[in-house]
């Protein structure tokens, strides 16, 4: 309060424009920010730009070096695979089905999660002591762990690796909710709702909710590089999405068969998902202790 | 240059790091020179090789832990004496009486202690066990005798006296000029009887196949599916002592992973290394690459016994809208000749004035349009998961296909899937066409027709095509009662020509054999029919 | 307190019980009969399958049919294997071992290596080698396992040719299995080559092992810099200071204690991911671990292995955190809920 008085502001920040003052603070995070908002555009506009299909293979080109080997060409920036297919092509479209698939899962499992966290944290008795208890230890355990399982018990595929990874994520979207709801349920503002003969759905959706934003985006960037990860180890042990589609960890077992003659093969998708993952993480973090600090005033 | 730098940073590093200093590479250990390890490609189905007609049981089993009454000479494909020490062949061809060799001892292990030396007796077992189905052991394992049976060798063998104890005679039905032959393959091993009455008495008569004894270089230790085998050297050998103390099958399905190991020294040999990485093992001083063109053929079978498969014509077309050239660049990397028949140049039946069907797209859609195929059709190409001489990758030649079916409007779906569940499924036929292929057994022409594509074939599970067409067999039959090559050839050229126009198959390569191995092994040759062969390699290092 | 451990105690035994119950309803939902499934023999004979479906109880309800399944799996009669043949029950607990072994050495490098620099992160908190260490733990925690195993291999082993790639040592030297943990049985063995063979082990421990770690490490570091900066800024070791103690009397009297203290159980609870981890790099490494061993059967549909696999992995995982959460309560007997780690 005294530092807006100082500073004679017409006008207070929002909250939410004081988190990104906070966040701009971090050069870090600030880069990880601009890598992040590139990638999703390089995403969503690659394929319009790539001139080959990540299907197509060209037998006259196989196994050609990236473009700053002496034998490679700017033809195929990053060179070709065994089948003679273009690898930034294949990583374009491969980062499009990985990073895609994975803002889905994550945006199903907060919806579903979200959902059952406040149903939980807004009853108490048998039914949610109950749920409490399995949460806690399913918190515990790793989610490839559980989609690993879910997998093996559903098989092999896309589809099923879709839904183990959605499965496995959903307990800490709960978790989450559940607390929040919880310290949040009893304060003045929820209260008053409630004397004004609010519901509980409608207080949940206009009361909680807007509150509990800043805290579902900081997870859901938590998620997201965990479901990359995920999603891309499923493909990477072939239990996810199958050949000849490119997805990043697919690729990357694929080009296990070639990694002593073409390293470009394993580099290239793996360097996708180091990269995307750490610019989420990096964001993430920013976004975390740009909220520590500004509840910190 | 950069990356190099790179990669020595990121090393240091991580040596500070972890404040470990890697011991020195190479430093080879006494007690590991006296053992040899090679990297195979797969589980072996069975210990005993009359059972399973696949390369990787041959491989791990044949020349390993058994000897067979005679052996193919590995320098130039004659038929040299093994445990016979001599044969005679009766004028009318149809009585061979074979002198065995004395003093050859049975494997003595901590499961069985032989009492005597191999005679006349084991012999008689080893064939009468798949050649009679009244044997008591004939019908202990249900995969049956494939390579006996669709050879038929079961029907034309009609008797098998002993003489003495050192001495027997086999009697034929009728005259067959690659029966010699067919006694020097991998298949035809000796057995040791006292060993399988000490199990009949056990009741216990499986293990026959699964802890075996035989004569050969190397014995049975233990064995862990998709890990390794363990091999002992044979203390009584009877050829020599020159055996090294151990021989260990690493179980390693991934060639990439292979020539890793190989590079980094945790075997000394490797099997079926990939095309594609041939040059590396050229260009490293410390390996060894060995070639030889391979008695074999790489084809694309289709299911006959399936619609739209059954009519020769879709099967004409399919033919016409590959292009065989490339997928041996692609998937061979030049290493093997293109098939236009089933056996390769060097045989003496091959033929090579036999036309191929070129790679015509535009005529193959007109084609499949005739015979009711329309745009859309799925068909589905079943691949094996493993890599074979004749086939290093089938799956990339799977989807190379794909890429052109695709061009003729017809959708592929590739299959592949764990090889053993894989070939159990395709001997159900469940398969609309497959990549496959044959390796030869022995130098004769017969060894490719008979297995591949004769009626008796599709019950044993080797003819792939499920094609069964009696002239065909009428004339493969008639060219065995020949021995003169050169009528037996022109009887082959008319069983070509009923191929052609057939095509129940579509030959695609002869590939090369490579074999890979580290410096200062010697002895270690590439034997052109079939298994490998540990017996006389030695360790010079 | 003897409350809150009967409710962790009846929480394992429902855990428990659900994870059965699921690997026994997992029978009826593989594709085949449910009893061979259960067992894993492919019955040739509708006599041989009856004598199985006796012991299974098949003629009685699911409910009896349960109760059997429950006696024979405490029985270790966990049926066979659809592609080695082999007794599942041989085969987990001969495959489990080296993966909680590989595990527990790279927890222990983890800590060696995370908590000495997790402190000097949070001791230099907003200095460079804070920032620093930070960073460098950014890649640490991002970087994809399976990845990372390639390029160390790429490097260390084909480039450089200092380590071997795959299993747990070389297959010439022949140790008799006794405690499933290989440094151990070489120890108890009495082969002549035991410190040659020692020595192999630990090289072809040492890839995996790094592989697993550096993510791990990177993880319990950011925990433990977490809990020192929080630790360094609360009032008693303003007072200590206040005192007169100097910085280091501060850290060692009061600081380590309680910074190692609450973020213990969340340090061991690594161990989980660690498996998870281990599970991805004995592929990579064909390190003969039950990570490994499932992806094979998940490959081949064996659904048997499958089964009690999961059921074998999910119980050790559940008796695990559990037993860390008793620990935890008796070391620290004011927390309530355990928290998600915080990193």
């Amino acid at each position: 309060m005294l530092k807006s008085n100082l500073y004679q502001e017409e006008q207070f920040p929002s909250p939410l424009r004081q988190t990104w003052y906070e966040f701009r603070k971090s050069h870090l995070a600030f880069i990880g920010l601009c890598i992040l908002a590139s990638i999703t555009l390089i995403v969503i506009l690659g394929p319009f730009v790539t001139p080959y299909s990540p299907l197509t293979q060209n037998t006259d080109a196989l196994l050609v070096p990236p473009a700053w080997d002496g034998n490679g060409g700017i033809s195929h920036v990053l060179g070709t695979d065994g089948l003679g297919r273009d690898v930034l092509t294949r990583v374009i479209h491969g980062s499009r089905v990985t990073f895609g698939i994975s803002v889905f899962l994550v945006l199903v499992a907060m919806l579903i999660g979200v959902l059952i966290g406040a149903f939980a944290g807004m009853n108490t008795g048998m039914r949610s002591s109950i749920l409490n208890h399995l949460l806690d230890s399913m918190m515990a355990i790793p989610t490839l762990l559980i989609a690993i399982i879910i997998v093996a018990i559903l098989g092999p595929g896309l589809v099923n690796s879709m839904w183990a990874i959605t499965l496995a994520l959903i307990p800490q979207f709960i978790h989450y909710t559940r607390d929040f709801v919880r310290t949040e349920v009893n304060k003045e503002y929820v209260i008053a709702a409630r004397l004004d003969g609010a519901s509980p759905a409608r207080i949940f959706v206009f009361s909680l909710l807007p509150n509990m934003v800043e805290m579902l985006v900081v997870q859901g960037t938590l998620a997201l590089s965990i479901a990359i990860l995920d999603i891309s180890a499923l493909g990477f042990l072939n239990l996810g999405v199958q050949s000849p589609y490119a997805e990043l960890g697919a690729m990357l077992s694929e080009g296990l068969d070639i990694a002593y003659i073409a390293p470009w093969s394993i580099a290239a998708p793996g360097a996708a998902i180091f990269i995307a993952i750490i610019s989420i993480n990096v964001v993430g973090d920013g976004l975390r202790s740009a909220l520590r600090n500004r509840l910190k005033y | 240059m950069k990356i190099k730098v790179f990669y020595r940073q990121i090393l240091a590093t991580l040596l500070t790091l972890t404040g470990v200093v890697a011991c020195g590479g190479n430093h080879d250990l006494k007690f590991k020179d006296e053992g040899l390890i090679y990297c195979s490609e797969g589980s072996p189905t069975s210990f005993n090789p009359q059972l399973d007609t696949s390369g990787t049981t041959v491989d791990a089993t044949s020349h390993q832990l058994y000897d067979r009454l005679l052996e193919f000479d590995p320098q130039d494909s004659k038929i040299i004496p093994g445990i016979a020490e001599s044969w005679r062949v009766s004028e009318n061809g149809l009585h061979y009486t074979f002198q065995l060799r004395k003093q050859v001892a049975f494997h003595e292990t901590n499961y069985f202690t032989p009492t005597r030396h191999l005679n006349a007796d084991d012999v008689i077992f080893s064939i009468n066990r798949w050649r009679l189905e009244s044997h008591p052991y004939h019908d202990i394992d249900v995969s049956g005798y494939p390579y006996f049976v669709s050879l038929g060798l079961d029907k034309l063998i009609k008797d098998v006296r002993r003489i003495n104890g050192y001495r027997i005679v086999i009697d034929l039905n009728k005259p067959d000029s690659s029966f010699l032959a067919n006694l020097a393959t991998d298949f035809a091993i000796i057995l040791s009887k006292e060993y399988a009455e000490f199990l009949l008495e056990k009741n216990q008569p499986q293990l026959l196949d699964e802890k075996p004894i035989g004569s050969g270089p190397f014995k049975y230790i233990n064995y862990r599916k998709g890990r390794f085998i363990r091999y002992a050297k044979h203390e009584n050998y009877w050829k020599h002592d020159r055996a090294v103390k151990q021989l260990i099958y690493d179980i390693t399905p991934s060639s990439s992973l292979r020539l890793a190991k190989l590079m980094t020294g945790e075997c000394d040999v490797m099997s079926l290394p990939a095309h594609s990485e041939l040059d590396i093992i050229r260009d490293r001083n410390n390996l060894v690459l060995d070639e030889k063109p391979g008695l074999n053929v790489g084809f694309w079978a289709f299911n006959t016994s399936k619609p739209p498969f059954d009519n020769p014509e879709v099967r004409r077309a399919l033919a016409m809208g590959i292009d065989k050239t490339t997928l041996l660049e692609a998937v061979y990397f030049g290493s093997a000749v293109k098939a236009n028949g089933l056996v390769p140049p060097s045989s003496w039946a091959f033929q090579e004035d036999l036309r191929d069907n070129s790679y015509n797209p535009v005529l193959a859609k007109d084609l499949l349009r005739k015979n009711g195929i329309e745009p859309g059709f799925t068909m589905n190409i079943w691949a094996m998961p493993v890599e074979r001489a004749y086939n290093p990758n089938a799956t990339m030649m799977a989807e190379l296909i794909q890429g052109y079916l695709e061009q003729l409007e017809i959708n592929v779906e590739v299959i592949s899937f764990e090889w053993s569940l894989f070939r159990r499924r395709l001997d159900s036929g469940a398969h609309d066409s497959v990549l496959i292929g044959w390796s030869a057994d022995n130098g004769d022409p017969d060894n490719f027709y008979r297995p591949v594509l004769s009626c008796a074939a599709i019950e044993s599970g080797t003819n792939r095509a499920r094609w069964c067409n009696e002239t065909f067999d009428e004339i493969i039959d008639e060219a065995l009662t020949y021995s003169d090559t050169d009528t037996r050839a022109a009887l082959y050229q008319t069983a070509n020509a009923i191929i052609a126009d057939q095509i129940p198959i579509v030959p695609i390569a002869h590939a090369y054999r490579f074999q890979a191995y580290r410096q200062g092994l010697s002895n270690l040759e590439i034997n052109p029919f079939g298994g490998i062969r540990f017996g006389d390699v030695e360790n010079t290092q | 307190m003897s409350f809150y451990f009967l409710r962790r105690l009846n929480l394992l035994v429902f855990t428990l019980f659900m994870l059965a119950m699921a690997s026994f309803g997992l029978a009826y939902l593989f594709p085949g009969d449910y009893l061979t499934n259960l067992t894993g023999i492919h019955f040739e004979s509708e006599q041989q399958r009856q004598l199985y479906a006796t012991l299974y109880k098949e003629s009685d309800g699911v409910f009896w049919q349960f109760i059997a399944y429950l006696d024979l799996l405490w029985q270790g009669e966990w049926g066979q294997s659809f592609s080695s043949n082999q007794p599942l029950y041989q085969e987990v607990t001969t495959y489990l071992p080296a993966s909680i072994e590989l595990s527990a050495y790279a927890l222990f490098v983890s800590l060696v290596v995370g908590i000495p620099l997790g402190f000097l992160a949070g001791l230099r908190h907003n200095k460079l080698a804070d920032y620093s260490i930070l960073s460098m733990s950014f890649i640490g925690y991002s970087i994809p396992v399976f990845w990372l195993a390639l390029i160390l291999i790429l490097i260390l082993s084909l480039q450089m040719g200092w380590f071997p790639i795959s299993g747990r040592i070389s297959l010439l030297y022949y140790i008799p299995l006794d405690t499933g943990f290989i440094l151990i049985d070489i120890i108890r063995s009495d082969v002549s080559y035991k410190w040659d063979a020692f020595n192999d082990a630990l090289r072809h421990l040492f890839l995996p092992t790094l592989s697993i770690s550096i993510v791990t490490s990177t993880i319990i570091l950011r925990i433990t810099r977490r809990s020192v900066i929080e630790v360094m800024g609360s009032e008693y070791i303003k007072a200590a200071t206040a005192r007169g103690l100097n910085r280091y009397q501060v850290i060692l009297r009061h600081g380590i204690r309680n910074t190692i203290i609450p973020i213990m159980p969340q340090l061991a609870l690594q161990f989980t991911t660690l498996l998870t981890n281990a599970m991805i790099v004995e592929s990579i490494f064909s390190w003969p671990g039950i990570g490994n061993w499932l992806i094979q059967a998940i490959y081949q549909g064996d659904y048997p292995s499958i089964r009690s696999g999961m059921l074998a992995v999910s119980s050790l995982v559940v008796i695990f955190t559990v037993s860390i959460d008793i620990v935890h309560k008796i070391i620290d007997p004011q927390r309530l809920y355990r928290q998600r780690v915080k990193i």
